[in-house]
């Protein structure tokens, strides 16, 4: 962590101080689970968290950019949606042009992100209420174009290796969330942009008064956000060789949850990408470990609400 | 009466009356009683969550759980009729009560908790409705899935007095108590002032916890109450029920002229915003545009009404100069 | 009328962490009196008014009002107890009328909580009548003027039956005619027995309409007596401290001063408007030199920084900066133009409290310290250190949160973070509010280098000490105009403080 983040410039203090809760709760939690399930702690059932989780993962590492701005995306899942049917459909059209279904398929998520960011951040509407918008909107865009059918993928073997192809034994989305994570951490602690958008989220009338371009970081914020959200709808697509436009349904609790759990405020300024991939494989964690003890998935609903509420309480209190 | 004579709503009564006009005009369907009556029928639920709806945003928040609370009522309904056998008069206060205590714990969680409105609810939403998922008993006796409630007191809110169905009334009717709520008591004015400006609402004395609790749990009642009128139609509920509403609700709410920034609106204007969309979603169907187009309207409705409700605001204040 | 009196407070102190914001003020208020409470900023007024009201809890003292001793923390109870205060900032709901926001909280009900409203319109149109104001109730509190919401906060006031009420600067935003209608106001709250605490700056005012005064000096009551008993240069003496007086003046004779600097122009503002702020400002900023903008809140001087650095429009006149008409559209392009800002609130304003000395340090310069979007870490952490040294910030880590900072740390690291452009025309606004000694002279210090290396410095301040010890030149303003210019080498404080006050 510390050479990769060049330690000096972000107060790695704090960073731990609000951070050192979350590795022991996600520590103590897989404990808990290998005693009442020692197979969870196989390397099998390791590696399918991990590999469940990727989706959600490179999910959360956009979201985290919108939500240090103080804002917020909920149209993500029908954005998962779309852009894994454009991919699909290109595929089809083009008999397996990867390039262009990729291209295609990140292209139309930023669009909408572009969109989501403009809006916010020039006209000044409430993220929340744009985004909801937006999310009706894409979803039905999506029907629209899709209908709500299966789309089948076939091939090309590439496209299908992205979800699935094991490189050391390991699937290829797994290297495709690192991949994320290192470059979003980059950009957070490296680039000119990342303090932009810490100081945005941290006092943006301050960041406006000290000539950042506040309006233009805050939009690039959504379009990095919807293009997680598009990759991930590749990368599901691939796993599950078919693409909908009814996928994605609900995911954006997931994203958030995992957010919120990582320890990045709600109302900008203090954040991580590192302290949402914790936040990220708590949630996947939880998942797995309530799948083995075969807990229904409406508790984990439950349990997903509850855990929202209590993190968010708890960081509130401290404050 | 003065609350014909609200300004906003004069407008939006004019652009209802004459959206109703040119649909009337461009389709023969729309004009029989028959349309009118689908329209009443299908949106007097979402009527009123609009109302329900109102009270949180006038305080500067927002409900995203009335789904939710609507699906959790209506198992509870089914749950009541179906499995346990007990009669309206037992079963429907108990939806009502769980979802007025629902709401009011999303208030709590605002005020106890000072999460914000948005994520509390977020939270909630997922609670509630796996909540609704862990007591559905279609789960438990998937044999019940197909019977009907058969329920006269239940069944008493599914009839018409020509076109227009008793659900239209009790909307109208909730809607005549909440604005008489809102206009005439001294709670009706603390809600405007704690939405309007907290601090000087707390400085005055207001109890701004009890208000807020009170507005969430208004909210609940009102996705109780059009849980009702849902069950009694379809007489039986569903655990999916009520997904993706809230997005209609706050629609409605805002197109009604209850604004974001909070203090400002009344819940006649949510329920004439909630016939609007019907009569625009139901209009543009019967014309031929197919029904996958209807979240993409709802949504660009939604963000209209927004951005009209931000430049009426800005408007608002336009005269104020800098107040130190 | 009794001798006892309404309110007593004695020995009231309040400390925030390590700073002592009040330390054993007494202040007393009788029935008919009008005790005015002056002090600079910072001096404690705005914390004893909050304790007063039960806004906030002292950290110790007691107050007693008629008599018995009252637990203070607690707002209602006050205002239940006859304490009402009428701030600078709005306490009315701005979405509902004014006969609603005349009772907030507390409309006459007819039982089961339905309003009584004939009751509260008949109440309203008595109280209006009986202290001649007038307003239109059915006005919505947003669409009035500054003006008119002034009058309903005072309204709303004697809606509560106040026996004490506290004004704080109540003629901000007043014309003189206004100003005489409130007076005429007040002096029928005498007759009735009210007793007042008017706070203010101007001394005209306190000497027209207030009996006693109590003044504040770095939390401590200098003086309480009344107001007949004192002269002006005395009262002056004590607001800004015998022995700094002095020492001020001694400063401040010792200084050389650069009116006009060097005598280029770099920036001049002709015939600038902005609606409701202020209103035809001229002047001309040269490099070299220290000009100083001061006068009382509502003067208009901080919206015309804004205004000069691109936050905020203007709506008449002309800003020339090195010689040619410019448009500044936001402060992307004034700092283009070379300029830096200093705001008046660090913590609103200036400083990203959650994050390090040194990120706060480097934020007007990113692009100065990166290449192709990525910040060079050596360039940083050389811009860095390099301003922590010079400037002398305490603790010299640059990791650490600026919110740990003291206050005088803080706005170095503020006033740090201009530096590092090397701007050619700096606005500084109350560069010095909650800043200790110490550091205050550290600050003139880079001042006065940064004007040694041909830098125009703006400078705002409402300290007349620091007025006196810093300026070259110094600008009056008053109700949004512009009163006068001064060369500080031939003009007294006590004139400034007179020309400030409406001499």
């Amino acid at each position: 962590m510390a050479q990769l983040a060049q330690g000096r410039w972000i107060g790695l203090s704090s960073v731990f101080r609000s951070g050192w809760m979350l590795p022991v709760v996600l520590i103590a939690i897989c404990a808990i689970f290998t005693v009442i399930k020692p197979v969870f702690l196989s390397s099998e059932n390791l590696l399918s968290i991990v590999h469940q989780v990727a989706i959600i993962g490179i999910m959360a590492v956009g979201m985290t950019f919108v939500i240090m701005t103080g804002g917020i995306d909920l149209s993500i899942g029908p954005v998962l949606a779309i852009a894994g049917v454009f991919a699909a459909d290109i595929l089809a059209l083009t008999a397996g042009n990867l390039a262009l279904a990729i291209g295609g398929a990140l292209g139309v998520a930023a669009s909408v992100g572009l969109a989501n960011g403009l809006i916010v951040a020039y006209l000044g509407l409430p993220p929340i209420v744009v985004t909801l918008a937006a999310l009706s909107i894409v979803r039905g865009v999506a029907l629209l174009i899709a209908g709500p059918e299966l789309h089948l993928i076939r091939g090309p073997a590439m496209f299908l290796f992205i979800g699935e192809g094991p490189i050391l034994g390991v699937p290829f989305s797994v290297y495709l969330f690192a991949a994320t994570v290192v470059l979003a951490v980059i950009v957070q602690y490296r680039t000119a942009f990342g303090l932009s958008v810490l100081a945005i989220g941290d006092n943006e009338r301050a960041a406006f008064l000290s000539g950042h371009h506040v309006q233009r970081v805050k939009s690039l914020t959504y379009v990095i956000c919807a293009i997680g959200a598009g990759l991930a709808g590749i990368v599901q697509a691939s796993q599950v060789h078919t693409a909908s436009a009814t996928y994605g349904m609900g995911i954006e609790l997931d994203v958030i949850a995992a957010v919120v759990l990582g320890g990045t405020s709600l109302s900008g300024g203090a954040g991580s990408i590192l302290l949402t991939v914790s936040g990220v494989l708590l949630i996947g964690v939880m998942n797995n470990g309530l799948g083995l003890l075969n807990i229904p998935i409406e508790m984990q609903l439950i349990a997903k609400g509850l855990i929202i509420i209590a993190a968010l309480t708890v960081s509130s209190r401290e404050n | 009466m003065k609350l014909l004579a609200r300004i906003p709503n004069r407008e939006l009564a004019a652009v209802f009356v004459s959206t109703v006009a040119t649909f009337s005009f461009l389709s023969a369907t729309f004009r029989t009683k028959d349309n009118i009556e689908d329209i009443l029928a299908g949106f007097s639920h979402i009527g009123l969550l609009a109302i329900g709806q109102a009270f949180p945003i006038l305080l500067g928040g927002i409900d995203l759980s009335v789904g939710s609370i609507l699906a959790l009522s209506g198992m509870i309904a089914f749950d009541g009729f179906l499995i346990f056998g007990l009669p309206g008069p037992l079963v429907i206060p108990v939806m009502l009560l769980a979802a007025t205590t629902a709401g009011a714990i999303n208030g709590l969680l605002i005020v106890k908790c000072r999460l914000q409105p948005f994520i509390a609810t977020l939270a909630t939403m997922a609670a509630y409705r796996g909540l609704t998922y862990a007591i559905s008993g279609r789960q438990i006796f998937p044999q019940l899935a197909t019977q009907s409630i058969n329920d006269d007191s239940l069944l008493g809110f599914d009839g018409n007095i020509g076109p227009f169905p008793y659900a239209f009334f009790l909307t109208v009717g909730v809607a005549v108590l909440a604005q008489l709520v809102l206009s005439f008591t001294k709670f009706g004015r603390d809600l405007f002032t704690v939405g309007g400006n907290i601090e000087a609402a707390r400085l005055s004395g207001i109890n701004v916890g009890q208000a807020i609790v009170i507005s969430y749990a208004m909210s609940g009642l009102c996705a109780g109450l059009a849980a009702l009128i849902l069950v009694s139609r379809m007489t039986t509920s569903q655990e999916n029920l009520g997904i993706g509403i809230e997005l209609s609700a706050i629609a409605a709410a805002i197109i009604g002229g209850v604004s974001l920034v909070g203090g400002t609106g009344n819940v006649i204007g949510p329920v004439i915003g909630a016939f609007l969309m019907g009569v625009i979603l139901i209009g543009l169907s019967l014309l031929g545009v197919t029904t996958y187009a209807q979240p993409v309207l709802t949504g660009a409705v939604l963000l209209g009404a927004v951005y009209y409700d931000k430049l009426a605001a800005t408007k608002r204040t336009h005269r104020t100069g800098t107040a130190a | 009328m009794t001798t006892e009196s309404l309110l007593r407070a004695t020995e009231l102190t309040k400390i925030y962490g390590s700073m002592v914001a009040l330390s054993n003020a007494s202040i007393e208020v009788r029935p008919g009196e009008v005790r005015s409470l002056v002090g600079a900023n910072g001096a404690g007024k705005s914390t004893l008014i909050k304790i007063l009201t039960g806004a906030i809890s002292p950290t110790a003292g007691e107050i007693v009002i008629a008599g018995r001793k009252v637990a203070p923390g607690n707002p209602r109870r006050m205002i239940e107890l006859g304490i009402a205060g009428v701030y600078q900032h709005s306490n009315l709901a701005p979405t509902m009328s004014v006969l609603d926001n005349l009772y907030l909280g507390r409309q006459p009900t007819l039982g089961w909580g339905i309003l009584d409203r004939h009751r509260q319109r008949a109440d309203a149109l008595a109280l209006l009548s009986k202290y001649q104001i007038d307003l239109d109730l059915d006005a919505r509190i947003s669409e009035l003027p500054p003006v008119k919401q002034k009058e309903v906060e005072i309204a709303k006031a004697l809606a509560l039956e106040a026996r004490v009420m506290l004004l704080d600067e109540p003629t901000a935003w007043l014309s003189h005619s206004e100003v005489e209608r409130l007076f005429r106001t007040i002096r029928t709250l005498k007759t009735r027995g009210v007793g007042i605490i008017y706070i203010s700056h101007i001394l005209d005012e306190l000497y027209e309409i207030c009996d006693t005064v109590t003044i504040l000096r770095d939390g401590l009551v200098v003086e309480d007596c009344p107001v007949a008993s004192i002269t002006r240069p005395q009262l002056l003496k004590k607001l800004i401290g015998d022995k700094l007086a002095s020492e001020a003046s001694g400063q401040a004779g010792a200084q050389t001063r650069y009116p006009r600097g060097t005598g280029e122009t770099k920036l001049a503002c002709e015939g600038l408007s902005k609606n409701g702020a202020f209103d035809d400002v001229s002047f001309e900023l040269c490099s070299g030199e220290i000009f100083c903008v001061t006068g009382l809140i509502g003067a208009g001087r901080s919206e015309l920084m804004r205004v000069i650095f691109g936050a905020d429009s203007f709506d008449g006149g002309r800003l020339i900066i090195g010689g040619e008409e410019v448009l500044i559209k936001s402060p992307i392009s004034a700092m283009e133009r070379g300029m830096g800002f200093v705001p008046e609130d660090r913590h609103r304003d200036g400083l990203m409290l959650k994050m390090s000395v040194g990120q706060n340090l480097v934020m007007a310069i990113l692009t100065l310290i990166s290449r192709f979007g990525m910040l060079r870490p050596g360039l940083m952490a050389h811009a860095v250190s390099r301003q922590i040294s010079t400037l002398k910030i305490v603790p010299s880590n640059p990791q650490i949160a600026v919110r740990k900072l003291s206050g005088g740390n803080q706005q170095k690291v503020l006033i740090g973070k201009w530096l590092q452009k090397r701007p050619e025309i700096l606005i500084l606004d109350e560069p010095t509010v909650g800043v200790d000694v110490g550091a205050k002279a550290e600050v003139y210090a880079i001042l006065r280098s940064l004007r040694a290396a041909g830098a125009a410095i703006l400078v705002v301040s409402s300290d007349m000490e620091e007025v006196m010890t810093i300026s070259d030149r110094i600008m009056v303003m008053r109700g949004g105009r512009v009163q006068g210019i001064y060369d500080a080498n031939t003009v007294s404080e006590y004139d400034i403080v007179g020309h400030v006050g409406g001499q």
